[in-house]
Parts: C-alpha cells; sequence; structure tokens
C-alpha cells in the first residue's frame, strides 16, 4: 500500500491551520444584531470545514494515499534540486531586505541574479547587469510615467541628477 | 432587443474613440506578449500587468484589461504549439495536436488555425453574450441576498467538489482561499479578523498577491527544483502561415462546434475552460475522417480547443458582468481590478455605469478585431520571445511580479506574505492540489458572507430564509444534486 509522508505532512498542516482557525475565532466576538450571527460565524464554517477536509486528506493518505492523483507534471519525476530552490529563494528574501534601504534597482538586481543562478545560469556578473538594466528601465517606466512611487534608495542621488 | 442594440451602439461608440482604441491596442500587444511567456497563463499575466492601469480612468483600464485577457489567451496558444509547455490547463489539449503539427513542420497552419479560430469562436461568443447579457440581469435584478448567497454556495462547490480529480483536495484550496478572505477588518461590525497586529493585513489580503504567488513565484520555485537542469526544444516557424483550402475545410466547422461547446461551459462556474477544450477535442476526435492522423497533428484537434478556450473565456463574462461571481481564476482577478476602481459588477452596473460596461463589450469585439490583424503578422516577434533563456526569462517574471505585491503598501510583508504564498503554489503544484478555488474563494468569499449576514439580517435571523424563497432554494437543491448524484452513481452504479 502506498503512503507518502509528504501526504501526510500536508494534511496534518490542514487540520492545524483547522485548529489554528478554530482558535482564532474562539476568541472573535459573537454579538449578532438583527442577523443574529456575529463576525465569529463565517470563521467558525470555514475552521470546520478546514479540520473536517484536513481529517479527509489524511484518512485518505493512510488509507492507500490520495486519490486520482495526476501523472507527475513536467519534470516532477526528477530529484527535488534543493539548490536550485535555495537560490530563487534567496533571490527573493535578498529582494525583501533590501527593498526598504538599497531601493528598487539594487533588489531588483539581487533577485534577479539569485532566480537566474537558481535556473542553472554560471555568469553572475553578466546576470546582474542585466538585472539591473531591466530593473531600471521598469523604475523609470513606471515611476516616470505611471506615476507609482517606488523607492529609489541608495541610487536616489545617481536616479536623481538623471531626472528619474 | 432594440434596447439591447441601442446599448451596444452606444458601447461602441465608446470603445472606438482613438483613446480607448490606443489602451485596447495596447492591452492586447502587451497581453499577447506576456502571455507567450512559457509558464505564464491567463491568469498570472492578468495580475502582473494590474499595476499598470493605476493611474487610468476605469473605462480605459478596463478596456485595456480585456484586451490583456484576449490577448495572454492568444499568446498562450502560441507557446503551447511551438514549445509544448502548456502554460494553464486550458492549453493542454491544444497541445496534444498542435506541437505534433509543429514537429511535422506544419507550426504556420497550427498557429493560424489556432489564432483564426480564437477570432471566430471569440467573435460569435461575444454576440451571445451580448445578447443574454441583459436576460441574465433582469433575471439578477429579482435577486436579494439569500438567492445570492445561494447562487454563490453553487459556485464554490462545482469549481471545488464536483470538478476537478479529487473532491477532499479541491475543498482543501477553497477553504484556504475562504480562510484568506477572512483576514482584516469585517466590513459590517469593524471587528479585526485573522490580522494578528500586523497593519499591512488590515486591509485583508489582496488577490493580486495571492495569484501571483501561487502562479509566478510557486511557478518559478517548482520550475527550478524540478526542470531547470532540463533543456527545452523550440519547434522552428519555418514555411508560410497560410492554410491550405483542405485546412480551411477541416478547421471552420471545428470552430463553430467548439464555440457552441465553449460558451456554455464559460457561462457556469465550471472552473474554466478545461473540461470545454477537452470536450472538443474528443469531438472532433470522433468527427473526423482523418482518424490517422490524430495523435500526430490533426489540425482540427488544434482548431477545436483553441476556439473552444475562448468562447469559454468570453462566456466567463456573462456571470461576471452580470452578477458579480467569477468562475475562474482569471476572471477572479478581473473583479479585483473591477473591485480597484470601487466597482462592484452585477446587475445595477447595467443601469448606473452603461457606459463602461457597454463599452468594455463592444471593446471585446474590437479586441477580437485587433488580435487578428496584429498577431498573425507578428509571429516572427513572439517567436523571438520563446528564446529568452529560462533564467532571464523567471528572473524578469519575478522583478515584475514582486512589484505589484509591493506598491500595495510599500512593505516588504506584502513581500513575505507573497513568499508564503509561493510555497504554497510550490506545495500545490507538486501535490495536485488545484488552485482556482483557493484564488475564487478569496475574492468570493467575503461577498458570499455579506449576503448570508445580510439575508439573516432581513430575516431578523431566521435562517430558513435559503429554503423558503423559491430562487434561493432551487440553487441549493441543484448544488445538493450535483454532490449527491456523482456520489449515488459512484457507489451503486458499479454493479
Amino acid at each position: 500500500m502506498r503512503r507518502s509522508r509528504a501526504e501526510i505532512a500536508l494534511s496534518l498542516g490542514v487540520l492545524g491551520l483547522g485548529a489554528g482557525a478554530a482558535w482564532v475565532t474562539a476568541r472573535l466576538p459573537g454579538e449578532g444584531g438583527y442577523a443574529g450571527i456575529g463576525p465569529n460565524f463565517i470563521p467558525a464554517v470555514v475552521a470546520g470545514g478546514l479540520l473536517l477536509t484536513g481529517a479527509w486528506l489524511l484518512w485518505e493518505a493512510l488509507a492507500g494515499g490520495w486519490r486520482n492523483l495526476a501523472a507527475p507534471a513536467a519534470g516532477a519525476e526528477h530529484p527535488f534540486n534543493a539548490a536550485a530552490f535555495g537560490w530563487v529563494s534567496a533571490g527573493l528574501f535578498a529582494h525583501m531586505a533590501l527593498i526598504g534601504s538599497a531601493g528598487f534597482v539594487l533588489a531588483g538586481t539581487a533577485l534577479f541574479a539569485g532566480v537566474a543562478r537558481g535556473f542553472g545560469s554560471a555568469r553572475p556578473v553578466r546576470d546582474a547587469a542585466i538585472g539591473f538594466a531591466l530593473s531600471l528601465a521598469v523604475f523609470a517606466f513606471f515611476v516616470k510615467l505611471l506615476n507609482v512611487n517606488l523607492p529609489a534608495g541608495w541610487l536616489q542621488p545617481l536616479l536623481g541628477s538623471a531626472g528619474i | 432587443m432594440g434596447e439591447t442594440f441601442n446599448a451596444l451602439l452606444h458601447g461602441f461608440s465608446v470603445a472606438l474613440t482613438p483613446i480607448n482604441l490606443l489602451w485596447g491596442f495596447i492591452g492586447v500587444t502587451v497581453g499577447t506578449a506576456v502571455g507567450v511567456l512559457p509558464g505564464v497563463g491567463p491568469a498570472l499575466t492578468v495580475a502582473m500587468l494590474l499595476p499598470l492601469t493605476v493611474k487610468l480612468d476605469p473605462t480605459g483600464a478596463l478596456i485595456m484589461f480585456a484586451g490583456i485577457y484576449y490577448g495572454a489567451m492568444f499568446g498562450g496558444s502560441t507557446t503551447t504549439i511551438l514549445l509544448n509547455t502548456p502554460g494553464e490547463s486550458a492549453s493542454i489539449a491544444t497541445a496534444l495536436e498542435g506541437n505534433k503539427m509543429a514537429k511535422r513542420g506544419r507550426a504556420g497552419p497550427a498557429l493560424a488555425t489556432a489564432a483564426i479560430g480564437s477570432f471566430v469562436a471569440g467573435s460569435i461568443a461575444t454576440v451571445l453574450l451580448t445578447l443574454l447579457a441583459p436576460l441574465v440581469v433582469e433575471l439578477a435584478l429579482k435577486f436579494g441576498p439569500a438567492e445570492y448567497f445561494a447562487l454563490m454556495v453553487f459556485a464554490f462547490t462545482t469549481v471545488a467538489a464536483v470538478l476537478g480529480s479529487s473532491t477532499a483536495r479541491g475543498l482543501a484550496s477553497l477553504f484556504l482561499g475562504l480562510l484568506f478572505g477572512l483576514v482584516g477588518i469585517d466590513g459590517q461590525t469593524g471587528a479585526t479578523r485573522f490580522a494578528f497586529g500586523v497593519p499591512e493585513l488590515l486591509d485583508g489580503i489582496d488577490v493580486v498577491v495571492l495569484a501571483v504567488g501561487l502562479f509566478a513565484v510557486g511557478e518559478a520555485l517548482y520550475m527550478a527544483a524540478y526542470t531547470s537542469r532540463l533543456p527545452g526544444t523550440l519547434e522552428k516557424l519555418s514555411g508560410s502561415l497560410m492554410m491550405s483550402r483542405q485546412d480551411w475545410k477541416r478547421s471552420w466547422p471545428a470552430w463553430l462546434r467548439a464555440t457552441f461547446i465553449g460558451f456554455p461551459f464559460g457561462t457556469i462556474p465550471a472552473g474554466g475552460a478545461e473540461i470545454p477544450t477537452f470536450l472538443s477535442y474528443s469531438v472532433e476526435k470522433k468527427l473526423t475522417r482523418h482518424p490517422e492522423e490524430f495523435g500526430h497533428g490533426a489540425i482540427e484537434g488544434v482548431a477545436g480547443p483553441e476556439a473552444a478556450n475562448n468562447a469559454s473565456a468570453t462566456g466567463v463574462l456573462v456571470p461576471l458582468l452580470t452578477l458579480g461571481i467569477p468562475t475562474s481564476a482569471t476572471a477572479a482577478i478581473l473583479l479585483s481590478a473591477f473591485q480597484n476602481y470601487g466597482i462592484q459588477p452585477g446587475p445595477l452596473l447595467f443601469q448606473s455605469q452603461a457606459d463602461l460596461v457597454w463599452g468594455l463589450i463592444a471593446s471585446l469585439y474590437v479586441g477580437n478585431v485587433l488580435l487578428l490583424v496584429l498577431n498573425l503578422p507578428l509571429v516572427g516577434i513572439w517567436v523571438k520571445v520563446l528564446q529568452i533563456p529560462r533564467p532571464m526569462l523567471y528572473g524578469g517574471i519575478l522583478v515584475f511580479a514582486t512589484l505589484g505585491a509591493y506598491s500595495l503598501h510599500q512593505s516588504w510583508v506584502d513581500l513575505a506574505t507573497l513568499y508564503v504564498f509561493g510555497l504554497l503554489g510550490f506545495l500545490m503544484r507538486r501535490f495536485d492540489i488545484p488552485v482556482a478555488p483557493a484564488v475564487i474563494g478569496l475574492i468570493l468569499g467575503p461577498l458570499a458572507e455579506t449576503q448570508f449576514r445580510r439575508a439573516l439580517s432581513i430575516s431578523q435571523g431566521d435562517a430558513t430564509v435559503f429554503l423558503t424563497q423559491p430562487i434561493s432554494a432551487a440553487f441549493l437543491a441543484v448544488t445538493a444534486l450535483l454532490v449527491i448524484v456523482p456520489w449515488v452513481v459512484r457507489r451503486y452504479g458499479r454493479r
């Protein structure tokens, strides 16, 4: 009988979310006005739904595995490439950390370089240069043409004098 | 009928102003260019391009969005045929024959039948939309909160539980989306729910963050982790784009059949275009006089599913515009585009903002023509787009994807939320959990809750109101049947 640890873990995750939602719901106000139900009613329904589907998924996972799984989508038959996953994640985290201080363009450069590395590119300097050019173009387009407010960050003096 | 015609004429006077024509033109072009990118389906295209419209007036912005929506579908079919990486489930059927045709050096006619078929199906479906929408509006004007709530329950049930490979996984996805939809300030009492003191969460979770997280970040993580070392094979576009007389003869009946398969499926909450495209594929396979070609590049197998895909994409706009109910992930994002402008689609919109609605519908006709005129000649450019190496492609996609989330509050918290949804998208993709129910649950959940509580307020807390109102009771009865009948058939039909 097929039994997948990942399926069990995910089912427990859904159950856990349901339990967390129930815990939060129990602390929500319940007074209802004319409707007779308060802001905690639908959260309770959703928490109950998560608990039930979590239990259902767990039962499926233990009794022969999740039903009707699609054949592995393109590539899933290959082993999980943790380094690639890590590089893409690292790019996103660097972007998160940098965007407030270093600004949109430099954060975008780091993101682009990280993702490119994750997809197997072996030329970090070239990737960073392309990422910089792309982010700069996007920045100029959104700030200049669309008046969307994006942080210039450390490049403020440079971008400012360039009229962007 | 005459009234509809006048309204539509007036709509054309809105859609054909030079500035709105320009927005439509930009929309179809940008939509196609982004939709061509491998791994970027219509839902992600619309979500990523939403920030482009922040400074536009609502009519121009929505006309541009209609263009993006159609353009993204068109771009997706180009990718599917030349690269065999369907960007979304609705393109899988096209990939079956389309990529085979490209492999045999018939990429040109495959692209042509997809493009012209999309035009034919899109135009006929827009006519059907024009005729059907006023009728649905008439009916919907009679709906009260109880009817709307029952209708939304019906939509939730079909999207999550009835369609798709697994009811349990569909429901899990739906309840996740509903949970995300609860985050923020309760509109009716002002109580804060599930925000955990994070100010960025008080506004609720934006559907763009969820969609971009699931579709862009999740997809990038998935592709990097499983396929980053695999080579992709791009089919060459050699020879003429022209379809031979034989190609035409085999294509047009398929287009027409597919239109009438796709449109109805779009109008009911059936979870998008996946079912009608496969249905059209199997119909064409049954009816063809060239069964030996199926599996090796039969042109009907491209013409049908592509036309069905477009007809269903137009059909989706019927419940979206007339009832405010999205029936696919892309429609959910379009609905949030309306909401960004403080517009709630529904029957009242046809009265209060007739300019906008009919301008939008008229722009669908215009968009179809623009796509046909623009895209076949530009196919050489789209092929160039396909040649972007994947490290650059995904780097660029994520630079754009994060921009939309960041511009909401200028805060890294939204980027962290985006990453969490990315991880979720990765897991859902890996373990075959559908994402559409989550996206629809997020945007439709709060609307359903509002209608539910409003209905109970009117009835003074009497919950039987959902069963004593005939229309509401009918929706709930159909919903119950949809759940029970398949179960009974599975259980007792085997004997």
